[in-house]
């Protein structure tokens, strides 16, 4: 809602300067968006008259002018606008002036011919989008006096950004009532006094409301013998002030009024409508209108319409036709000042796709009472602009209006709920100073009767909200609530999601987030199979683009686009990860299922950012991805619960030698692995890429190992090295597990410490080196009982694997 | 041979005592190294008598044991190092051996920061849905079909019935509905609006909270809210609540803080107004309350909401949102 300061004067006189007006507005809940003064740096503009004017000698589209300014003797200015003539009275930008925009006037030479200043368009000027010729301003304002006073242009324009409840406040004399609120003034409305009696009766023209619950009130006069043409100035002024384009007289004072009373008017051209009727109605199957924006709209029977006797002249409270708007060949208008029920209005404007200044005040709700003032003001501003006569009477059809609302408010529960203790004779000043009557009848209550134009209060709590408001929400003071102790519980799976994000940032991992929307093309991407069940994705029915446009059922997609977009930007060596969901269809009408996963993805160096003096250039690979699976599962206390196996259904975006399930109770849990090249290259990447997956809400389920005291060793151990030849095929990890899972109890870990192919070792075999470490709980022990228990190593490792001792 | 060996040492030991830090190096290479004046006399060792020969030898040993051994503590008095001839020279202007760690996303840095004043005022964290019904989104928050504050929400719609929440208020329907009060709860996470340019992204990150519990007032919202913003940004930073609007609220209040950029004297951050929104709060509508069958007679409560990116940017002056969701390295490594 636009307005500006010296139009709201017309109403109150705030006292306040722009910026403490502003300020008092914002704090009562009106938020200012903008103050902004109505033109700038044309202080220095004046009013001129053109003398005289001869053709240019070297220049068809220009004229040479002699131009009075006021300041002595007539000067010579050459002007390219078409509408210069001899006697106008227009604008002048004098040498040494600065135009907005910092043009600076110097006199000059135009095609040889002499120039001493510069004529101006308004939009040069910057107060209009008039630009085909020069300002035309009216013949009695003084020669030489200063533009900006003799067209009252110092003015402020304020833009309130409303919140949708205070539909009352878009208009200036709303927002004035609640100026009024806190300067402790009342204002002063257009029209007072007794209004013309309108019921209806033998007029020119006929209005029936078929339509009454839609429709409770409909008042309509006529006027005839108009003269259509421009607006006068102060009216043009104030429409283009707050961003409106001036039509003609008759839809200006519309739409000022409109602006003013927060009422929207609707003129008709009278010689238009079929019949001399109005008659308000629902639209008939298959009615179509043309509105004044020149579209077809094909109507439906929810739609509220008013016709003529024959066909729809408006789409109520949303926009008129264009087959009856007032133009220059207009005489008699209709004026139509209506309530509409704002539902209804919201539902057309929203099937329509049309929103107007009209359907914003009608969906929020207008004031039913100030229907016959904004029509009264209405009707005296085009008699004043556009002269004719008005019909005597007219209608006012009421149907079952909203009446003014008796509330109870109970001064107690105000300050229980606000933490205050106002009186019932404080409340009711508050609230009597933005014009709402409020009684104290008891001391402990106050009953209000709500204004109309209150359309937002309902209920006691709504004026308790006022209260508060006019109060002033910074005088209310500031308590702790006094609530019992409670602790409270922790979420299991916050507090997992929180221990993996220290974990992988130790792990030099960085955290990534992703918007939940993707494009359905990465399943392509990833090389999904067409009845793979990542396919089956939520989709949105109003994405903003194809990339936004399903809810993703998978993270890897989003991380990989992360990581061509590091690797683009010169960060090859990349390792980030999402924590995050991921959604699964159900149906339509049933919440997806909605799983916390974990992907990490690496790619390039194995130590980013770490010095290359020490580290030097290695790459990740498997091993990276399986060590950091690795020590989540040991941080989580699930590497007991968790197994790794070779993937016999890799998914398509791994290598499938390089593809590892992990899983947990016969379920898959995870995954890690290579990603495929030819996949990765799809979402251009040529490097190297290794990922993780995990389903995290399974982990969050899963039983973690206890911590439980063991005591420390009271002997020394003794580690023994052996080194074994075996077939390439041979699992080292397998090695292990046969040596450290129970094999014998002096066994306390087996690690190992090389795998050497090449010298000595044939083609096909590889030597592994494994160290073990033997401890007895009551003993030192000797070589001899190591020795028995590593030989037997041997021995089991020969028959098991084939191995065959490296030095023997 | 022996007196020439009780000479060199009375000779080493005052050169040693004598000798500053830069002498160390010459004193070790003229008594102490593989030609110097000890070797030179051991060398003559040989030509000592059989029976002499052992003691000789121990004595020079000896000798030599502790002038190396005087000298090491000479060296260390000194502050010399490494001085070695032969070995690498220490060098300290290279580098520490690092591993370096990642770091949680700046939104999620902000986000456990604000969980973690709340928590500290015994608030439960609790998760929902991101794909929410219209139910707990809108209705249930006072919020009908065809009211005009829909228009504040550009919602991403599903079906008819579902949608992407565009706030994490549906949080509150869900705990009142399982629970009685007292309740204190937040509820962060992923919001979502149609809605994208410099400053919106089409999905976001809110924290929305709420109290209830007999005789809670407006003065105790901003009693927490104080505390919250004091703890969050700085205990002197300015604060002040205005009058607004939100269907599940009433009464209703946006909370602004002194612009942390200009310091409240009016900057393009904050449209020279010298304050900066930072969340929405107020008084729960008695409306939602018969929503979950609590008695706003005898119940009142509070709530709020913010928004964790505009906090993030505040408080790191991060200028475009659209960063956020890019995840480059050359971000995430900032904060």
């Amino acid at each position: 809602m636009k307005f500006t300061l010296n139009w709201l004067k017309q109403y109150i006189d705030s006292g306040l300067t722009p910026a403490a007006l502003a300020d008092r507005l914002t704090m009562a809940g009106l938020e200012v968006d903008a103050v902004e003064p109505l033109c700038h740096d044309i202080d220095d503009i004046v009013v001129a008259r053109v003398v005289s004017v001869a053709p240019h000698p070297n220049a068809d589209k220009l004229t040479v002018c002699q131009v009075t300014a006021g300041d002595g003797d007539s000067r010579q200015v050459v002007c390219g606008a078409p509408n210069v003539r001899a006697g106008l009275v227009t604008a002048i930008a004098l040498p040494g002036v600065t135009m907005p925009g910092g043009f600076k006037i110097k006199p000059a030479k135009l095609r040889g011919e002499k120039s001493d200043g510069m004529l101006c368009s308004a939009k040069e000027l910057g107060i209009g989008d008039a630009h085909a010729g020069i300002i035309e301003l009216p013949d009695d304002l003084p020669i030489g006096s200063p533009l900006v006073e003799v067209l009252a242009l110092k003015d402020t324009m304020v833009e309130v950004d409303l919140t949708p409840n205070r539909a009352d406040c878009a208009s200036v004399l709303g927002i004035g009532r609640e100026v009024g609120g806190f300067v402790g003034k009342r204002l002063t409305p257009p029209v007072a006094g007794p209004l013309p009696v309108l019921v209806g009766g033998d007029l020119p023209f006929a209005v029936e409301v078929q339509a009454a619950e839609d429709c409770p009130r409909y008042a309509a006069r006529l006027i005839c013998g108009v003269k259509i043409g421009p607006s006068p100035w102060w009216l043009k002024r104030l429409l283009l002030a707050v961003g409106l384009r001036p039509i003609n007289n008759v839809v200006d004072v519309t739409n000022l009024v409109m602006l003013e009373y927060g009422q929207p008017l609707h003129a008709f051209d009278f010689a238009k409508l079929a019949g001399g009727r109005i008659v308000v109605r629902k639209a008939r199957a298959g009615e179509k209108i043309v509105t004044l924006d020149d579209v077809e709209r094909e109507l439906d029977p929810e739609t509220l319409v008013i016709c003529d006797a024959d066909k729809p002249a408006a789409v109520a409270g949303v926009m008129g036709g264009r087959d009856s708007q007032v133009d220059d060949a207009t005489v008699d208008i209709l004026l139509e000042s209506a309530y509409f029920e704002p539902v209804g209005i919201r539902r057309a404007a929203r099937r329509l796709n049309m929103n107007s200044d009209s359907s914003y005040r009608f969906e929020r709700g207008v004031d039913p009472q100030g229907i016959p003032f904004a029509l009264e003001r209405a009707v005296r501003l085009i008699l004043e602009t556009a002269g004719g006569a008005v019909v005597e009477g007219g209608f006012d059809l009421c149907g079952a209006l909203p009446q003014p609302r008796e509330l109870t408010l109970r001064v107690q529960r105000a300050n229980d709920l606000i933490g205050m203790t106002f009186t019932a004779e404080a409340i009711c000043a508050l609230l009597n100073g933005i014009e709402i009557p409020a009684v104290n009848r008891d001391g402990d209550t106050v009953v209000v009767t709500v204004p109309t134009f209150r359309v937002d209060l309902e209920r006691e709590i709504d004026l308790i909200e006022e209260v508060a408001r006019l109060h002033g929400y910074n005088e209310i003071p500031s308590t702790l609530p006094t609530v019992p102790m409670r602790f409270p519980e922790a979420d299991t799976a916050r507090g997992l999601r929180k221990r993996l994000i220290t974990q992988l940032t130790g792990m030099g991992c960085f955290e990534a987030i992703n918007y939940s929307f993707v494009t359905p093309r990465h399943f392509d991407l990833l090389g999904l199979a067409g009845d793979d069940p990542a396919r089956k994705v939520v989709p949105l029915l109003n994405p903003l683009s194809e990339e936004q446009s399903v809810m993703r059922s998978h993270l890897l997609p989003g991380l990989l686009e992360n990581l061509r977009r590091n690797i683009n930007h010169q960060q090859s060596d990349v390792r980030l990860f999402e924590i995050g969901k991921v959604f699964h269809h159900q149906d339509l009408h049933t919440q997806p299922v909605e799983v916390t996963e974990l992907a990490v993805v690496m790619s390039g160096r194995r130590h980013p950012g770490a010095p290359r003096l020490y580290h030097g250039d290695a790459l990740v690979d498997i091993y990276d991805a399986k060590g950091l699976v690795d020590s989540v599962l040991a941080d989580m206390r699930l590497a007991g619960a968790v197994c790794a196996e070779l993937d016999p259904a890799a998914p398509p975006y791994a290598v499938a030698e390089a593809a590892v399930r992990l899983v947990a109770d016969g379920k898959t849990v995870g995954r890690f692995g290579q990603l495929e090249p030819k996949m990765l290259k799809r979402f251009g990447i040529k490097q190297d890429a290794y990922f993780v997956a995990l389903d995290l809400d399974a982990m969050a389920g899963m039983v973690a190992a206890p911590k439980v005291f063991a005591p420390l060793p009271k002997f020394p151990a003794v580690q023994w090295d052996i080194a074994l030849i075996v077939d390439e095929r041979v699992g080292g990890g397998e090695m292990l597990a046969a040596i450290a899972d129970g094999f014998d109890p002096l066994i306390r870990h087996a690690e190992i410490f090389d795998i050497y192919r090449g010298k000595n070792i044939d083609a096909g075999r590889k030597s592994v080196a494994i160290a073990v470490t033997y401890r007895a709980e009551d003993r030192t022990l000797d070589d001899e009982t190591v020795g028995a228990v590593h030989q037997r190593i041997i021995d089991m490792m020969q028959n098991r694997f084939g191995a065959r001792l490296r030095d023997a | 041979m022996e007196e020439e060996l009780l000479r060199l040492k009375a000779e080493a030991v005052a050169a040693l005592a004598a000798s500053g830090k830069d002498e160390l190096e010459p004193f070790r290479v003229k008594y102490l190294g593989r030609k110097g004046l000890f070797t030179s006399v051991m060398r003559q060792l040989g030509q000592a008598s059989a029976e002499d020969r052992p003691r000789l030898g121990k004595l020079a040993n000896d000798i030599r044991q502790e002038l190396e051994l005087t000298f090491a503590a000479r060296l260390e008095e000194l502050g010399g190092g490494n001085v070695g001839g032969s070995g690498p020279r220490l060098d300290l202007t290279l580098p520490g051996r690092t591993e370096p760690c990642g770091r949680p996303h700046p939104v999620t840095q902000v986000m456990e920061e604000v969980c973690g004043i709340f928590e500290g005022l015994g608030f439960t964290v609790a998760e929902g849905p991101d794909v929410e019904t219209d139910f707990y989104n809108f209705e249930a928050l006072n919020i009908p079909p065809h009211h005009p504050a829909r228009d504040m929400h550009d919602t991403f719609y599903v079906s008819d019935s579902l949608l992407l929440r565009t706030h994490t208020s549906p949080m509150q329907i869900r705990a009142m509905t399982e629970q009685q009060p007292p309740l204190r709860m937040i509820a962060p996470g992923k919001v979502y609006r149609c809605d994208s340019d410099i400053t919106h992204t089409p999905m976001f990150h809110q924290v929305e909270g709420f109290l209830v519990d007999r005789k809670v007032s407006f003065a105790d919202l901003k009693g927490v809210l104080s505390v919250f913003i004091a703890k969050m940004f700085h205990s002197d930073t300015a604060i002040r609540f205005r009058p607004s609007f939100f269907p599940f609220t009433e009464p209703s209040a946006e909370v602004d803080i002194g612009c942390v950029i200009c310091g409240g004297k009016g900057c393009r951050v904050c449209k020279q107004t010298g304050w900066l929104e930072i969340l929405g709060a107020g008084m729960i509508d008695p409306a939602v309350f018969a929503k979950v069958g609590y008695d706003s007679e005898q119940y009142s409560g509070f709530a709020f909401g913010l928004g964790i990116e505009r906090i993030a940017m505040l408080k790191y002056g991060i200028t475009d949102i659209r960063l956020y969701y890019e995840n480059d390295l050359r971000f995430l490594s900032q904060f």
